[in-house]
């Protein structure tokens, strides 16, 4: 039972980080239709970032996290206006194959700027670390589930409450529409990709607390895709719930199914998962029923 | 004021829309569009609000200019900005997951004064359902009522020209009489107005001038009271006139006049 617990406890709380990387793809796609698979290589630019400012610069965390996220949005912002800008009205397939590229071009760079050697990456903060009797969460995976949490409710915020927010989803609804009513689509779209990658590097910081960082931690954003095919491609609460199923699929099947010699399958399985969801509803589970008039 | 000179309009390079057209929307006043399908009517007020680009057209030809300055090259945002021009697209522009009230803070965005929220109730006292489903999102909402929202959106951004696209489309002949009606309220408090319609006889009967537009040319223009009194008029647009059968040969007389307009 105190198995079960401290497994689920764990995989809600790695679930909260795979939802902000879901949300950071979702609300690229409702403002374009283009899938970033670029998701990985953003989490490790957001990640080095921070690096620089925490690490080499020796900010304290409270400044080095706004300044490392803004600098991402920043990168995310000028990556928009030369790869996706110019596309603006083509296919959004075009958009999405403009992101494989990336991906590559992203990763090179970072190798040629950091090299391919890991940096330790421990993070001084507050302990948060949780023992209760036989239960143990460490204070790093707290920290990143409720730092996930926040950086989340910060978005619904924006997209929500603000101007942007009810510009951004009118954009994503119709750029046409949207530009009719003086809503300048280009700065929106440039608005979103700033947002979604702070939103990717928030995730980045916290994966590379759990250890390390290299080029290779972006391997964890690919478990973005499972998230945002099960919780529905456009919906944002979908990701946040995509995220916490992932996470605890994952756990459960790390705890339970791997001692039995399947050693790996942790990382197969929200994909089998992912497979289950989409025969049962192709739209993910909270994909837009799209409104249909009659 | 409004004039269009001698616009030529292309599609993908290739395909000619617009073959030289020449009108002018006075200001204060209502001035009519009015022609078939395929004559031009959309593509004319995209290349106004400055909306061509996202189409793939281009103005070759011509110019259009509020007073004397040329609108040639600034996109909708701009002609927004610059000249309180907002164009009311064609098939209700709302946006379907917003909630009505969202949708009017949507059309605000490129305001930045402290008067967004009295000017959506001004828009609710214009349109007294609209205020009752605020909450509501527009996609659930019935024809009529996302044409009221779209003119109320357009309200929003405090317009001095508005352009309306076919507002009567697809909609019962009571909510088109409304919605006229209050087409023609909004100008007597100083709006001038740009109206394309299918709906000739409707159209004519609130505007002031009116210009008969056919296969990319102005055809025929007028008074909205000479217009509704043309024999051509009347028995291509109106569907009265000449009840006998005639040859074709007499058809659309102007077509053969030596000379265009």
């Amino acid at each position: 039972m105190t198995d079960l617990v401290q497994t689920l406890g764990a995989g809600l709380l790695m679930g909260c980080v795979y939802g902000l990387l879901g949300l950071g793809i979702v609300i690229i796609f409702r403002a374009s239709e283009a899938f970033n698979f670029a998701i990985g290589e953003f989490l490790v630019v957001g990640g080095f970032l921070f690096y620089l400012f925490y690490f080499d610069l020796h900010l304290p965390f409270l400044l080095a996290l706004p300044l490392g996220l803004l600098a991402s949005g920043a990168v995310g912002a000028l990556i928009e206006r030369l790869s996706i800008k110019p596309l603006l009205g083509r296919s959004p397939l075009s958009m999405t194959i403009i992101t494989l590229g990336l991906a590559s071009v992203l990763r090179a760079s970072v190798q040629l700027i950091f090299g391919a050697h890991s940096y330790s990456f421990v993070i001084e903060l507050p302990d948060l670390g949780l023992e209760l009797g036989d239960l143990l969460f460490p204070s790093e995976r707290v920290w990143a589930g409720l730092l996930s949490l926040a950086a989340f409710g910060l978005i619904l915020f924006l997209l929500f409450r603000t101007r942007w927010g009810v510009a951004i989803r009118a954009t994503s609804e119709s750029q046409t529409k949207a530009m009719a009513f003086g809503i300048g689509a280009r700065f929106i779209l440039l608005l979103v990709w700033a947002v979604s990658s702070m939103c990717i590097a928030v995730a980045g910081v916290m994966i590379s607390n759990f250890g390390a960082l290299s080029y290779l931690t972006g391997i964890a954003g690919l478990r973005a895709i499972p998230v945002v095919l099960i919780g529905g491609m456009d919906s944002i609460g979908g990701a946040l719930v995509g995220g916490l199923i992932v996470g605890v699929c994952e756990a459960l099947v790390g705890s339970y199914l791997e001692p039995l010699g399947l050693v790996g399958f942790k990382e197969v399985a929200p994909y089998l998962l992912l497979l289950i969801v989409l025969f049962l509803r192709p739209y993910g589970l909270f994909g837009t029923v799209r409104i249909e008039r009659v | 004021m409004l004039s269009v000179e001698n616009l030529r309009v292309v599609y993908h390079d290739v395909i000619s829309i617009l073959n030289g057209v020449s009108l002018k929307a006075t200001g204060g006043e209502i001035s009519v569009i009015i022609g078939a399908n395929g004559a031009g009517k959309t593509t004319l007020l995209r290349a106004i609000g400055g909306m061509l680009d996202l189409y793939e057209g281009d103005i070759i030809e011509g110019d259009i200019k509020i007073g004397k300055v040329s609108l040639r090259g600034l996109d909708s945002t701009d002609i927004m900005k610059k000249f309180s021009l907002t164009y009311v697209m064609e098939d209700r522009p709302v946006f379907w997951y917003l909630t009505i009230e969202e949708n009017l803070a949507a059309a605000a965005y490129s305001r930045w004064d402290g008067a967004v929220k009295a000017d959506m109730e001004r828009v609710f006292e214009y349109f007294p359902v609209l205020g009752k489903l605020r909450r509501q999102k527009a996609g659930y909402t019935s024809g009529g009522e996302q044409q009221m929202l779209a003119i109320g959106m357009s309200l929003m951004t405090r317009p001095k020209i508005l352009l309306f696209d076919e507002p009567s489309l697809g909609l019962a002949p009571l909510i088109t009489e409304e919605l006229f009606g209050i087409i023609q309220r909004l100008n007597q408090e100083g709006i001038t107005i740009l109206l394309v319609e299918q709906n000739a006889h409707a159209a004519l009967q609130i505007g002031h001038h009116g210009y008969v537009l056919e296969n990319g040319r102005v055809v025929l223009e007028g008074t909205a009271g000479a217009l509704l009194e043309n024999e051509d008029v009347r028995e291509f647009y109106l569907g009265t006139g000449a009840k006998a059968r005639k040859s074709y040969q007499e058809a659309k007389r102007y077509k053969r006049r030596k000379r265009w307009l």
